[in-house]
């Protein structure tokens, strides 16, 4: 063999791999475009009792909780979600033909669920918690397709990603899904082996993906298995930690994490922020059996008991500068003594925000308020205000001291420069 | 539990109140009710939603609405406020010689019926009517003002559309409210 000939081969080798490369990029950005399946739209047909099964799963799922916004039509997508690399819109998974899901497949549908992968081998961004659903069994994701092949169709055309390069190169989610796409089983936070465990871990984990945002995240995004429902800041407001232990130091027992789930309110307070979306879209439906089964998961089979507030020992004399803040402006909703006016007005004593470590949702109340909201059960919950105009960062600082000192069990170690670095972040 | 006070000192409607020992527990509107027998600011939903219990709360940036029924009466200590009762004009005997305008224009326009949430309009237009003149707004953006502005004020004999008329009249007959287009 010559030299020159050896050379050549080398080029063509080269030249070879060269063009492989191209054509896996075009095929992977290609793959990654936003296009219907090319195909008919698909007829599903399933009995009433298949269509109702499918929903409870889908409301189990809370599907709803991205892929439609407070007034739009149901599963029409639209839902703005923040992330640290940009806002992404939930999509439209009504079975429109050309703006739904009206051309997959069931396979199609299961693997985008449980792989993240959508027709075309698009790429999902993990936004979609593809992450917790993947242990979902194949018979439930079909139940849910059916569900959704047969809801109104809705045209409502997707809204783009506002991503910025490079996070917007879908192709990338590949080696994200490499590197942190885990597809063993979730991990538990509580110990536990009843059937009901078992039933709660399905349905805490998988469906209901409550780790998505009680769990802390790394800096690509990816959920912190080994802090397991630890509680994590996604959001403005904390999603506080669910494990057994800090369930129980603040006061919850399965009783009423069944309450809170069924009607959003509880001896231990409101659903709030982010959490309140998922009572009225998910939680309110499940059967009292599958609550139970997910207080049973939260706190275990063995649920420890619950940690009281110390009680601390009341002011005699003048307020201090606290309880004066406090008097003067949260008193006539909260109560005199925090016990608050229920169920409009929740008790800030044994409060569960209240008693969290970090007071970093208890100042974000005080500051921008909490909207007013119509709970399940027909009652609601009145606005509170926002008095981040009206309160200084040393008064805010000295509120949240004393209500968390008088009803927390909590020192005071809350400054005026915490209040300052929430009120800026707004 | 025993009830403790604290002297209260606050300017009201321009004269100087205090210092009385006040229960530090006590709403502003009840304040204003029993021991100053200034009655015209109302006590409704005790709740801070239906505003009729509003008054004036005077400070660097001008006036601001404040609810009396949610907020404690030590909270004014050092305050300067105005009430319903000190709008209009009064003679040397505090004789009223004069109503406002926008009190005017509520009865030209038959705004109210029972009158219970009236003392809380009043507040409320006089308080969007100084930030207009402050800060105005373009003829075409002032429906919206005036609706966003009392909207938060509920009137159970359903006034509200009287109300906004009487509002908008004033505002456009007041010069200086209104930018032009």
């Amino acid at each position: 063999m010559t030299r020159s000939s050896s050379r050549r081969r080398g080029a063509i080798a080269i030249l070879i791999v060269l063009v492989l490369i191209v054509a896996a990029i075009a095929a992977a950005l290609l793959g990654n475009r936003d296009a219907p399946p090319d195909r008919p739209p698909q007829k599903v047909e399933a009995t009433p009792e298949q269509l109702q099964l499918g929903r409870y799963l889908a409301r189990a799922a809370d599907c709803a909780a991205c892929h439609q916004t407070a007034d739009g039509p149901a599963y029409a997508g639209g839902f703005p979600l923040k992330t640290p690399f940009g806002t992404l819109y939930g999509t439209n998974i009504t079975p429109d033909p050309d703006h739904g899901i009206g051309r997959w497949t069931a396979d199609e549908f299961y693997r985008a669920l449980t792989r993240g992968k959508a027709p075309h081998g698009r790429n999902l961004y993990p936004a979609m918690p593809y992450t917790a659903y993947h242990d979902m069994p194949r018979a439930d994701a079909d139940l849910i397709y059916a569900y959704l092949m047969n809801i109104r169709p809705s045209a409502q055309p997707n809204r783009k990603p506002d991503i910025p390069f490079p996070f917007n190169q879908r192709i990338l989610m590949s080696g994200w899904n490499l590197l942190f796409f885990d597809r063993s089983p979730l991990p538990a936070a509580s110990q536990g082996e009843s059937p009901q465990w078992v039933r709660g871990r399905y349905l805490t984990n998988v469906l209901g993906h409550c780790g998505e945002c009680h769990t802390p995240r790394g800096s690509l995004g990816q959920v912190q298995r080994d802090a397991w429902l630890q509680g994590y800041v996604l959001g403005r407001f904390e999603a506080p930690a669910l494990t057994p232990q800090a369930l129980a130091e603040r006061g919850w027992t399965q009783e009423d994490l069944q309450r809170f789930m069924r009607t959003g309110l509880a001896p231990q307070g409101i659903a709030a922020d982010e959490m309140y979306p998922v009572i009225v879209h998910s939680t309110q439906y499940l059967s009292d059996d599958d609550l139970k089964a997910m207080s049973v998961f939260l706190l275990g089979d063995q649920p420890p008991k619950t940690v009281p507030v110390p009680s601390a020992k009341p002011e005699s004399g003048p307020p201090s500068a606290g309880r004066r803040v406090y008097l003067n402006t949260c008193a006539a909703c909260h109560g005199i003594e925090g016990e608050g006016h229920p169920p409009g007005m929740p008790p800030l004593a044994d409060n569960s925000t209240v008693r969290l470590a970090s007071p970093r949702n208890l100042l974000l109340s005080i500051l921008d308020g909490l909207p007013a909201q119509r709970l399940p059960n027909g009652t609601g919950i009145g606005e509170m205000p926002g008095f981040a105009h009206r309160l200084n960062d040393e008064e805010i600082a000295q509120l949240a001291n004393y209500i968390r000192t008088a009803w927390g069990g909590r020192d005071g170690q809350v400054a005026a420069a915490d209040v300052a670095k929430l009120r800026e972040a707004k | 539990m025993t009830i403790t006070t604290s002297p209260l000192s606050l300017t009201i409607n321009g004269r100087e109140v205090g210092p009385i020992d006040v229960p530090d527990t006590l709403m502003m509107v009840d304040f204003l009710h029993e021991y100053l027998n200034l009655t015209g600011s109302r006590f409704g939903c005790g709740i801070g939603v239906c505003h009729a219990c509003t008054v004036l709360l005077d400070g660097p940036d001008g006036a601001e609405e404040i609810r009396t029924c949610i907020t404690g009466a030590h909270y004014f200590n050092g305050k300067r406020i105005r009430t319903i009762e000190g709008l209009a004009e009064r003679d040397g005997q505090q004789k009223v010689i004069a109503i406002t305008p926008i009190q005017q224009a509520y009865l030209d326009h038959y705004s109210f019926q029972c009158g219970y949430c009236t003392p809380g309009f009043v507040i409320g237009a006089t308080a969007l009517m100084e930030r207009l003149k402050a800060h105005p707004v373009r003829a075409d953006q002032l429906e919206e003002t005036i609706t966003e502005h009392l909207g938060r004020h509920i009137c159970r004999c359903t006034g509200y559309v009287r109300y906004f008329e009487a509002a908008k009249a004033v505002i456009l007959a007041t010069p200086g409210l209104v930018k032009e287009n």
